[in-house]
C-alpha cells in the first residue's frame, strides 16, 4: 500500500520516480541528523570521558577533504559525493565496534552510548542507500569510494572510543558539509532549498 | 637585546617603586581564563580571554597555537581587529576541521602564567551575527490585519552556496507592560506572517538565526509596529478574551439548544471561519446542508474571518483564533534543521492532540468544529509557553497503539493527522465537488519544508486549529435543516474527548471494502447515528470515502478524504481513521 523507498513513491499500484532535488535533500537531512546525533553523544558524555575536540589521526585522515570554503566550494558534485559515500563507508565497521564496546565505559554513559550508536547506524545505512542511488545518477566519478580500512576488529578501551567519537563527529560533520553544499548546487529551481 | 636591558632596567627601577610601607607584594600575573572562541560564517574567528589579576604590574597577553599534527607554535596574527583581550584569525589563517590547539600567555615583570590550553575547531564555533534588514508591515487579509515579517541573512553568512545553513526565529510582543515574548521558529524562510493582532496594539519584533551545528546569534535590533485600530462597529474580535468568546457565542439569535442529550452524539466542534466563510451553520447557503469549511485560496495563514462580516460565527472563531499565530505562506514552522522527515512529522500537528496544545489553564478554551478532523494539517505550533512539553503531551494523548502493518517503522508515533491537503467533508447527502491540491507534493521527503507553499491555494490550509482561546462547543441535535446546533459547554471539560472524529469514540474503522472507485468504505463501529442522519439519508452504513483521487459523492452520509498518498491499512483490517500519513524515515 504504501512504499517509500529512495528512488520510488509508490501509493497503491501508483509509482513514481523521486527527482534528484528530492534525493539530495532527503540525503542532507539524513546527514544532518547523524552529526547531530553525533554532537549530541559529544555534550551527553561530557567532556571528562572524552576531550571531545583534541583529535588526532583518525583511520579517514588519510582522505583529503578542504580545509576551508574556497577549496570546498571549488569540489566538484562528483566528488563530493564521493567523498561523502568514503567517510560513510568508513564507518560502518567503527559503529559496529563502538557498539560491542560501550561495556568499558561507566555505565551511567553506556546506555546512551549503545542507543544513540544504533540510531547513527540505521541513520548512516539509510544515508548510504540514499547516497548510493544518487551516485548511479551522477556518472563515475561519484562511484569512486576510497576505502579506508578500520583496523580495530575486537574490542577498544575507553580512550580509543574517545577519539573514536571525536572522529566521527567530524567525519559526519564532513558529510553532512558536503551534501549541503551539493543540495544548493542542485537547488537551482528551488532556492528555499538553500 | 633590547627587552632584556629593558627588563633588567625594570627590576633595577623597581625597589624605587615600592612603596615602603603599605606591604603591596607583587606577583606573577593571574592566569588568563575562559577562552572562548566564535566564528561567525565559518571562514575567520576570533578568540577572547579573560585577564587574571596582573599581580600589580604591567602585564602583556599573548596567545599562542598549534595546528592539529603539528609542533609548530605560531602566535596570534591579529590582537587588534576583534578589540581588548582577543585574537582575531583571518581566512588566510583559518582552517576547518583542524584542530587548534590554543593557549594564553599573561606576562609581567616578574614571569609568565599560561592558561589552560584549549582545543578547538572553527567548524564547531559557528556563532553568526543577527539577520539584517528586518522589515514588518501591517498587510490586510479580507479586513483582519496581520504582520508580514521578512529579514535576510546576516552579510557574512554564505547560505547561497550551501556553506551556512541557519534557521531563523523570531519573537514577538505587545508593547506593554508584563507582555511576554512569543517565540516562533521560522525554519529555512525569512518571511513569516503572525496574525490574531490586537487592534490598536504596538509590537516589537525581533529575530535571530543559527547554523545548522552551531550556536544562536544575538536578537536583531528591535522592529516596532502599530496595528491600525479595528474600524467596524461590529464586534472586533481581536483581543479574545474567554469572557468576550463566551459572549459571543451565547448570543441571541443563536439557535436555541435544547435538553434532548442522551440522544445525541456530543460532538465537539471547532467553528472555523476562513475567509470566504463556508460554515454555513446559520445560512444554509447553497451547500445543501454540507458543513464545509474551505478556505479560500489565498488564505494560507491561520484562523481569521472577516472583520466586516456580519456571521456571528465568523465572530466567534475570529476570536478563537486569538493566539493563532502560526502559519504562513511558506509555513514551514517545524524547521529545525537536524530534523529528518520523522521528526518534523512528529512535530505537525497531530489533530487529537490539537487540544493539549492548548495551556490548560482556565483561559484557553476551544470551540472546535465537528468533526475536528477538518482543523489539523498545519505544522504544530509550540505553545509559547512550553513548546517540548506540549510535544510531549501531544505524544501521550494521541493514539498510539493503532495498528500498523508489521514493517512501519512510524508504529511507535503518534498518528498524525493530515496535512493541509486532506481535509473533510461532511456531507449530509450529495455533495458538491470540492477543491483539491496535487497530494503528491505532500510527500516529498523534505517534510520539514515550506508545507504551505505548495498549497496551491485551493485547499484549506488554513484550518488551524487554534492554541488559545477556543472552547469546546457540543453539538445539540440537528435541527430539521440539517444544521448542527452548538451548544458551548464548560470549560472544565476534559480535553481528551476532543480528540473524537466523526462520532468515533473509537477513532479506529474496520475497513469494509474498497468499491469500484478507488473508494476505500470504512465500518463504523461505533454507532452513533443519529448525528449522521441528515438529509433524511436513510442508509445504515457510515461510510468514510478515502478516495484516491478524486472524492465521489455518496448517497450515505459520508465523510471524504481527499487522498493521501501514503495511507496506512493496519493487517487487521482496520484503518485509524484519523491517521492520514504514516511516514516512514
Amino acid at each position: 500500500f504504501l512504499f517509500h523507498k529512495w528512488n520510488l513513491l509508490c501509493v497503491v499500484t501508483m509509482c513514481r520516480a523521486v527527482p534528484i532535488n528530492d534525493l539530495i535533500y532527503r540525503a542532507s537531512q539524513q546527514s544532518d541528523k547523524l552529526h547531530a546525533l553525533s554532537t549530541m553523544l559529544t555534550q551527553e558524555l561530557g567532556s571528562e570521558v572524552f576531550p571531545i575536540d583534541r583529535v588526532h589521526a583518525c583511520h579517514t585522515s588519510s582522505l583529503q577533504t578542504p580545509t576551508d570554503k574556497e577549496q570546498a566550494l571549488q569540489v566538484s558534485e562528483s566528488d563530493l559525493l564521493s567523498l561523502a559515500r568514503s567517510l560513510l563507508q568508513a564507518w560502518s565497521d567503527p559503529l559496529v565496534v563502538l557498539s560491542s564496546s560501550t561495556n568499558v565505559l561507566p555505565y551511567s554513559a553506556q546506555s546512551t552510548l549503545s542507543k544513540t550508536i544504533q540510531k547513527m547506524q540505521e541513520h548512516s545505512k539509510d544515508l548510504k542507500d540514499g547516497l548510493d542511488i544518487l551516485s548511479s545518477k551522477m556518472g563515475p566519478a561519484a562511484q569512486t569510494i576510497t576505502s579506508l580500512p578500520f583496523i580495530e576488529t575486537n574490542e577498544i578501551g575507553q580512550d580509543k572510543i574517545t577519539k573514536l567519537l571525536s572522529c566521527f563527529r567530524r567525519d559526519s560533520h564532513k558529510i553532512d558539509s558536503f551534501l549541503k553544499v551539493l543540495r544548493c548546487r542542485a537547488a537551482n529551481m528551488q532556492p528555499q532549498m538553500c | 637585546m633590547m627587552t632584556k636591558v629593558g627588563e633588567v632596567l625594570l627590576l633595577l627601577l623597581l625597589p624605587a617603586f615600592v612603596p615602603h610601607t603599605d606591604g603591596t607584594r607583587y606577583s606573577l600575573p593571574g592566569k588568563p581564563t575562559e577562552i572562548k572562541c566564535r566564528s561567525p560564517e565559518k571562514e575567520t574567528f576570533t578568540c577572547w580571554w579573560k585577564p587574571g589579576s596582573d599581580g600589580g604590574l604591567p602585564t602583556t597577553y599573548a596567545l599562542y597555537y598549534r595546528k592539529e599534527g603539528s609542533d609548530v607554535v605560531h602566535e596570534c596574527p591579529d590582537y587588534h581587529t576583534a578589540g581588548k583581550n582577543s585574537c582575531f584569525f583571518n581566512k588566510n589563517d583559518t582552517v576547518i576541521w583542524v584542530s587548534y590547539n590554543i593557549t594564553v600567555v599573561a606576562t609581567n615583570a616578574l614571569g609568565k602564567t599560561y592558561s589552560d590550553p584549549v582545543d578547538i575547531d572553527v567548524v564547531y564555533i559557528v556563532k553568526p551575527h543577527p539577520p539584517e534588514k528586518l522589515e514588518v508591515t501591517v498587510m490586510k487579509d479580507q479586513g483582519w490585519p496581520f504582520l508580514r515579517v521578512s529579514w535576510e541573512p546576516p552579510r557574512k553568512a554564505d547560505t547561497r552556496s550551501g556553506w551556512i545553513t541557519l534557521i531563523y526565529e523570531l519573537r514577538v510582543k505587545l508593547e506593554e507592560e508584563e507582555s511576554e515574548w512569543e517565540n516562533h521558529v521560522a525554519g529555512q524562510q525569512k518571511m513569516f506572517n503572525i496574525f490574531s493582532l490586537r487592534s490598536g496594539g504596538t509590537y516589537l519584533i525581533q529575530v535571530r538565526c543559527k547554523p545548522d551545528h552551531g550556536f544562536w546569534s544575538e536578537w536583531s535590533s528591535t522592529s516596532y509596529v502599530k496595528v491600525p485600530e479595528c474600524k467596524t462597529s461590529k464586534k472586533c474580535l481581536f483581543s479574545g478574551k474567554s469572557d468576550e468568546v463566551f459572549s459571543a457565542l451565547v448570543v441571541s439569535d443563536f439557535p436555541p439548544t435544547t435538553s434532548n442529550y442522551e440522544d445525541l452524539l456530543v460532538e465537539y466542534l471547532e467553528v472555523y471561519v476562513p475567509e470566504q466563510q463556508e460554515l454555513m451553520v446559520d445560512e444554509g447557503k447553497d451547500h445543501d446542508g454540507c458543513l464545509k469549511s474551505i478556505g479560500s485560496a489565498s488564505d494560507s495563514d491561520s484562523g481569521r474571518g472577516s472583520c466586516d462580516s456580519d456571521n456571528l460565527l465568523m465572530d466567534k472563531s475570529g476570536a478563537a483564533k486569538e493566539e493563532q499565530q502560526q502559519q504562513n505562506q511558506e509555513g514551514d514552522q517545524i524547521g529545525t534543521e537536524t530534523q529528518g522527515p520523522k521528526e518534523a512529522w512528529e512535530k505537525e500537528t497531530m489533530l487529537c492532540a490539537n487540544e493539549d496544545v492548548v495551556s490548560p489553564d482556565a483561559s484557553s478554551k476551544k470551540v472546535k468544529t465537528w468533526p475536528s478532523v477538518f482543523s489539523p494539517v498545519t505544522p504544530y505550533s509550540p505553545s509559547p509557553l512550553d513548546p517540548h512539553n506540549s510535544l510531549e503531551m501531544h505524544k501521550q494523548n494521541c493514539l498510539s497503539d493503532t495498528q500498523f502493518p508489521p514493517g512501519s517503522p512510524s508504529s511507535d508515533h503518534c498518528i498524525k493527522k493530515a496535512l493541509q491537503s486532506s481535509y473533510w467533508e461532511v456531507c449530509f447527502n450529495n455533495n458538491q465537488p470540492y477543491p483539491q491540491t496535487d497530494v503528491h507534493q505532500q510527500l516529498q521527503a523534505h517534510s520539514d519544508r515550506n508545507i504551505s507553499a505548495i498549497n496551491d491555494g485551493n485547499v484549506p490550509s488554513n484550518l488551524l486549529l487554534p492554541t488559545r482561546m477556543t472552547e469546546y462547543v457540543e453539538v445539540q441535535r440537528l435541527n430539521e435543516e440539517n444544521k448542527v446546533l452548538l451548544h458551548p459547554i464548560p470549560s472544565g471539560h476534559s480535553r481528551e474527548k476532543a480528540c473524537s472524529w466523526v462520532g468515533h469514540r473509537d477513532n479506529y474503522s474496520k475497513v469494509k471494502g474498497v468499491n469500484s472507485d478507488n473508494v476505500l468504505l470504512l465500518q463504523r463501529d461505533v454507532v452513533e447515528e443519529e448525528s449522521m442522519e441528515m438529509a433524511g439519508a436513510a442508509e445504515s452504513c457510515y461510510t468514510s470515502s478515502i478516495a484516491i483521487n478524486t472524492p465521489k459523492p455518496t448517497t450515505c452520509s459520508h465523510i471524504a478524504l481527499p487522498v493521501q498518498e501514503e495511507r496506512v491499512l493496519a493487517v487487521s483490517g482496520y484503518v485509524d481513521t484519523a491517521t492520514m500519513f504514516s511516514l516512514d524515515t
